[in-house]
C-alpha cells in the first residue's frame, strides 16, 4: 500500500470569480512508505497547496488524495500524519513537554503514557533537559526540533513539512537536516517536504518533485541516490553536486518555458 | 530584579516627590498663600490624619462601587466576547460600536441612571462602572479569542481537534493575556468612573462627593485629604491589576501572545 496517492488532482481557488486562481492542475504523484520526497519550485507553483491537500487542510477541486490507503479526510481524523510548519507554532503557555503531549492529549491518552512518550521524543530530538522549559526560552532551531517531536509524538507513519527550516540560519539548517534524516531513519517515517532550497532538497530526498507555476504542475521527478547513510561529507560528494545541478536545470527549464510562454501569449 | 535595579527604579522618583512636596511647602509658606487658595502639605497631612476614619469610610464606599462594577463588567464582558466569537454577524454589529463607545465620554449616562433609580441607591454608580468596564473587556478579550495564530489553528485542524478542544486549548489560553491587559486599563478607569459618578449626585457618601463638598465649604485642607484618599484607592486598583498582569507575563516570557493594548 502506498503512503500517499495523489490521483489526477486539480485545485482551483475562487471558482467562477474574477480572482479565480488555478493553483494545481492534473497532479499525479505516488509516494511509497519510507520515502523522503521533496516538493520544490518557484513561488506560486502550488507546492504548499499540494502538501495541504495531502493533509486535508484543503479539498481538491477535481481528483482525490489517498493517505495510507484511506481518503485524506479519514487519515486526518485518524491522525495518520504529523505536520510541521515554517514557524514552529509552539503554544506559548505550555511547557516544552506539554507542547509535545498536545496531539496525544487530543487522542485521549492518559497522563502517564503521554509524559513517557514526550520524554522519549525529547530524547530523540536531543533536548531531554528542556522538558520543563517554556518555548520562548529556546532558540529557533530548538523550537523547531520541539515542533518535529510534537509532529512525530503519536508515531504517525507520515510526516508533512512545510519549509520547516526556512526561518533558520544556514549552519543550524544543515545541522537540522542531518538530525531530521536520523530521526526519520529511527522512526521509519515517510516524509513529504516543501522547500525553496535546492541543496536542502538534494541532501534530504530520495526523490525531488520539481513543480512549475500557473497552474501548478509537476514538470520533472528527479531521483537522488546519495546512499543510505548521509553525513556532513555527503555535502562535498560528486553525487550531491550532480543532484543539485539536475534540480537546478529542471528549475531553469521552467523559467525558460515561462518566459517563452509569456512571449507567445502576447 | 536585583536590589540595585529596584533602588535605581525607586530612589530617583522618591527624591523627586520629596523635593516637590518640600518645594510646595516652601512656596506656600514663603509667599504666604492663603489656605483657600492652596493649603500647605503639612496642613493637608494633619487634615488627613485627623479625618482618617472619615476618609477611609468614604474610600471604602468608592472602592466598593468601583470593585462591584469592575467584577460585574468583567464577567459580562468576557461572556459577551464569547458570543461575539461564536457569531460572526454579532461581531460585525457590536465590535465597531464597542470601539466607538470606548472613545466617547459615556460617563454622562450616569445622569440618566440617577434618574432611573432612587436617590439613595448605589446602583447608578455601579451600573456606570459596569458599563465602562464591560466595553473595555469586551473589545480586548474578543480580540484575544479571535486573533489566534494561523499556524495554531492549522495544527489543531491537522489533529482533527473538536471545536470545544480548539476553544479550551487554543482560543481561551490565547485570550488570557488580553484579559489582563484589559483589566490593567479597566481597573483605574473603574475608580475614576466611581468618583465622577458620585460627583454627579445620589448618596452623599463617596470620595467623589466629599472632595467638592469640602471645597464648597472652604475646608480646603480636608478636601485635599480626600484627594489623598482618592490617589491611594486608584493606586491600589492599578497595582493589583499590574501585579496580576505581570504574573501571567512571567509565565509566558518576554514576548507573550497578547502583548497589546
Amino acid at each position: 500500500m502506498s503512503a500517499v496517492v495523489v490521483n489526477n488532482v486539480s485545485k482551483v481557488f475562487n471558482v467562477d470569480k474574477p480572482n479565480q486562481v488555478d493553483a494545481l492542475a492534473e497532479i499525479e504523484l505516488v509516494i511509497e512508505p519510507g520515502e523522503f520526497v521533496s516538493l520544490i519550485g518557484p513561488s506560486g507553483c502550488g507546492k504548499s497547496t499540494l502538501l495541504r491537500l495531502i493533509a486535508n487542510l484543503t479539498e481538491p477541486t477535481i481528483g482525490d488524495v489517498l493517505v495510507n490507503g484511506k481518503s485524506a479526510a479519514q487519515a486526518r481524523l485518524d491522525q495518520d500524519y504529523g505536520m510541521a510548519f515554517q514557524q514552529a507554532g509552539l503554544f506559548d503557555w505550555r511547557t516544552v513537554e506539554k507542547n509535545i503531549e498536545l496531539p496525544l492529549e487530543l487522542k485521549g491518552w492518559d497522563k502517564a503514557k503521554r509524559r513517557a512518550r514526550a520524554h522519549d521524543m525529547l530524547e530523540l530530538v536531543k533536548l531531554p533537559e528542556f522538558a520543563r522549559h517554556m518555548p520562548w526560552q529556546l532558540s529557533g532551531g530548538m523550537q523547531q526540533r520541539v515542533a518535529i517531536a510534537r509532529a512525530l509524538a503519536a508515531h504517525p507513519p507520515l510526516l508533512l513539512m512545510d519549509e520547516p527550516f526556512g526561518a533558520l540560519d544556514e549552519m543550524t539548517r544543515e545541522h537540522m537536516q542531518v538530525e531530521l534524516l536520523q530521526i526519520c531513519a529511527a522512526t521509519d517515517t515517510t516524509v513529504v517536504f516543501v522547500t525553496h532550497s535546492i541543496p536542502e532538497a538534494a541532501y534530504l530526498s530520495d526523490r525531488v518533485v520539481v513543480m512549475s507555476p500557473r497552474p501548478g504542475r509537476i514538470t520533472e521527478i528527479i531521483d537522488v541516490d546519495l546512499g543510505s547513510s548521509r553525513d556532513e561529507d555527503t555535502r562535498e560528494s560528486d553525487v550531491f553536486y550532480d543532484s543539485i545541478t539536475a534540480i537546478r536545470e529542471a528549475l531553469r527549464g521552467i523559467e525558460h518555458a515561462a518566459v517563452r510562454g509569456g512571449v507567445d501569449d502576447r | 530584579m536585583s536590589l540595585r535595579r529596584v533602588m535605581q527604579a525607586v530612589v530617583p522618583p522618591a527624591i523627586f516627590g520629596l523635593v516637590f512636596v518640600l518645594g510646595w511647602e516652601a512656596v506656600v509658606k514663603g509667599f504666604d498663600l492663603k489656605p483657600y487658595f492652596l493649603p500647605a502639605p503639612s496642613a493637608i497631612w494633619s487634615a488627613f490624619t485627623d479625618n482618617l476614619d472619615l476618609v477611609r469610610s468614604a474610600a471604602l464606599v468608592s472602592g466598593e462601587n468601583a470593585l462591584v462594577g469592575l467584577l460585574v463588567g468583567t464577567l459580562l464582558g468576557v461572556a459577551a466576547s464569547f458570543l461575539l466569537m461564536r457569531f460572526q454577524i454579532l461581531n460585525e454589529l457590536v465590535s465597531p460600536l464597542a470601539i466607538a463607545l470606548n472613545a466617547v465620554p459615556i460617563i454622562v449616562l450616569v445622569a440618566v441612571f440617577q434618574n432611573m433609580f432612587a436617590s439613595t441607591s448605589e446602583i447608578p454608580r455601579r451600573l456606570m462602572v459596569t458599563l465602562i468596564v464591560f466595553f473595555i473587556v469586551l473589545v480586548n478579550v474578543a480580540k484575544g479569542l479571535r486573533q489566534v495564530h494561523p499556524t495554531h489553528l492549522e495544527l489543531m485542524r491537522s489533529y482533527a481537534a473538536s471545536p470545544a478542544a480548539i476553544l479550551t486549548k487554543t482560543r481561551i489560553p490565547n485570550a488570557l493575556p488580553y484579559l489582563f491587559t484589559a483589566l490593567k486599563i479597566a481597573a483605574p478607569t473603574a475608580v475614576i468612573t466611581a468618583f465622577v459618578s458620585e460627583y454627579f449626585g445620589g448618596r452623599q457618601n463617596g470620595l467623589g462627593y466629599f472632595i467638592p463638598s469640602n471645597f464648597a465649604n472652604s475646608k480646603n485642607a480636608v478636601a485635599w485629604a480626600y484627594v489623598i484618599g482618592a490617589c491611594l484607592l486608584g493606586l491600589t486598583f492599578y497595582l493589583v491589576s499590574v501585579l496580576l498582569e505581570s504574573i501571567i507575563k512571567q509565565s509566558r516570557g518576554a514576548a507573550p501572545g497578547g502583548a497589546t493594548t
